[in-house]
């Protein structure tokens, strides 16, 4: 008994992580229950087992064209983004200037603006540049988002690693860029790499400056759209699918992100 | 030429943040001082009553009250929630650890939408939880939790605890054991050990979690939107409700100011209180 009591700290502490790890997970897990529905309500459990919903989010033009514009946002968000943010940290984490401090961080500050601020102001900006609301619109605005992670990963994957390696490179005739493309980008992979997955995460979920710069028409947008008007288990197919998807691609892409250390 | 090279290396970025980062926020300072004009679109002008009325107005201070409290309230509940489940990950065996580790990070890869949509399942009327109080006949009839204030607060809880636990787990487990040890060593209890020495240590990562967390709710458009209620408005629909809808763009402009101003302040309060409860995480 006396052993028994000893334990229950321990016991009640795992509990508790039982409890709360139910609490991360189940809003996550339910919806997939419910993508498999053969009826028209979200209830749970499932009236019968069918495939419908996942044909229908499937032949939803809406959903299809978002998704589509949402890849692509995201995948041109994500480009800009990594070699803006990659060539900065070089700036920041391998030179010694005046300002070096204060420049890293104004980098990182679109990171503390919230979005529907900056989409307010940017609402005004784009005629300055002959850009109207839209596809380049978006990815800039994503880009400027996604800045600040691809910067401070990719900082922390050059503080990993001695700079002598580099001049060691330099040392041995290789120049500059060569150096740059075969010695520094091979070793802050995993940074990188880390960064792009942030920045594309975040512009494919993205919601509150899309409201500002898309057409209202990217994948989160059309979702939204559908769930206010009519709660039916397409958005819960359509969201397991794209589950699917980011878990296959996570068990592909964060192993690579610890081994380039 | 050396001097110049990293200026060089940060062209691309200036380019990103000079153009749409810098003079948007410049606009949005310049539209806060012009006047809203119900016939014609946004009229130049230099006045601060707009930020009068934001700050005087019943309505906006409600508003404002409103989102200060809701994210008091989920920041004090997510660090209060988090605390014990950080401690749990720092205890656990290598191979549960990166297990709890996957959990806590999986909501940042799953879609908002989704998550919405899973509470929805189960916190709606017809919800799982509602079928199961009924069923235990704890109560007659359903709880109105979505759609509520009570909704939001979950819906935020669940969104932004990743961003509390991660903090307060990097400050828990750069604690040195021998720290503890010589703690127990020197006599200290359990219970001692943990208030003098493994609480302070984590302030830090209590704090940066706080910060997340507070400018998360205070920004945050789509769970009010999606999970929350008219009768409780927040800061982030209404303005965006204010440039769309009503078009007063002025008054939109304040408002924006105003919630950035308000979480620059939070940066600032939670930096200085970092570098007070630990000097030793300042960089020398």
């Amino acid at each position: 008994m006396s052993r028994f009591s000893a334990r229950l700290p321990g016991l009640a502490l795992n509990g508790y992580g039982f409890v709360l790890t139910a609490f991360i997970t189940l809003p996550m897990l339910f919806p997939v229950a419910v993508a498999f529905t053969n009826g028209d309500s979200l209830a749970f459990p499932p009236q019968g087992l069918s495939l419908r919903w996942f044909a229908a989010a499937l032949d939803n033009r809406q959903f299809m064209t978002g998704l589509r514009l949402s890849l692509l946002i995201a995948a041109g968000s994500t480009a800009i983004a990594t070699v803006a943010g990659v060539c900065a940290a070089m700036a920041i984490g391998r030179y010694q200037f005046r300002g070096r401090v204060l420049i890293q961080a104004v980098v990182m500050l679109p990171l503390s603006l919230p979005a529907i601020v900056l989409g307010l102001g940017l609402l005004f900006v784009l005629p300055l540049y002959g850009l109207r609301t839209g596809m380049l619109a978006t990815m800039l605005g994503h880009a400027l988002l996604g800045l600040p992670y691809v910067l401070s990963m990719v900082l922390a994957a050059l503080s990993n690693y001695d700079p002598t390696l580099e001049r060691a490179s330099l040392n041995l005739g290789a120049g500059p860029v060569r150096t740059f493309f075969s010695v520094t980008l091979p070793l802050i992979r995993g940074g990188i790499l880390a960064g792009a997955l942030a920045t594309f995460l975040l512009s494919f979920d993205n919601i509150s400056l899309s409201l500002f710069l898309s057409k209202n028409d990217t994948l989160p947008l059309r979702m939204m759209q559908q769930m206010q008007s009519y709660a039916d288990p397409g958005v819960a197919a359509l969201s397991t699918i794209l589950l699917v998807f980011s878990l296959a691609g996570l068990l592909i892409l964060v192993p690579r992100m610890g081994r380039a250390k | 030429m050396r001097a110049v090279r990293p200026w060089l290396w940060l062209l691309p970025a200036g380019a990103l943040v000079v153009p749409l980062f810098f003079l948007p926020v410049a606009f949005l300072l310049r539209n806060s001082v012009y006047r809203d004009d119900p016939m014609r679109f946004l009229v130049p002008d230099f006045t601060f009553a707009n930020y009068i009325t934001v700050l005087t107005d019943a309505y906006y201070l409600k508003v404002f009250s409103n989102s200060l409290g809701l994210a008091a309230l989920v920041s004090v509940l997510a660090l209060v929630l988090a605390y014990p489940y950080a401690q749990l990950i720092t205890r656990a065996s290598e191979r549960m650890r990166l297990l709890l580790l996957w959990m806590v990070c999986l909501p940042l890869y799953v879609s908002i939408i989704m998550r919405v949509f899973g509470w929805i399942v189960i916190i709606g009327d017809a919800g799982v939880l509602n079928q199961l109080l009924l069923k235990l006949g704890l109560v007659k009839t359903p709880l109105h939790i979505m759609f509520e204030f009570e909704g939001m607060v979950i819906g935020m809880l669940h969104r932004y605890f990743p961003l509390m636990v991660l903090p307060l787990l990097s400050s828990l487990q750069k604690i040195d054991p021998s720290v503890l040890r010589s703690s127990t060593n020197l006599g200290a209890g359990r219970v001692r050990t943990w208030l003098w020495v493994v609480l302070p240590l984590s302030i830090p990562g209590a704090v940066a979690g706080i910060q997340l967390v507070f400018a998360g709710v205070l920004s945050d458009y789509v769970i009010p939107m999606l999970m929350g209620s008219t009768r409780f408005p927040i800061i982030a629909p209404t303005i965006f409700q204010e440039a769309s809808t009503n078009a007063s763009w002025a008054t939109a402009g304040a408002l924006g100011v105003v919630l950035l101003a308000l979480v620059l302040a939070i940066n600032v309060v939670a930096n200085a209180l970092i570098a007070r409860a630990a000097p030793w995480t300042l960089r020398s």
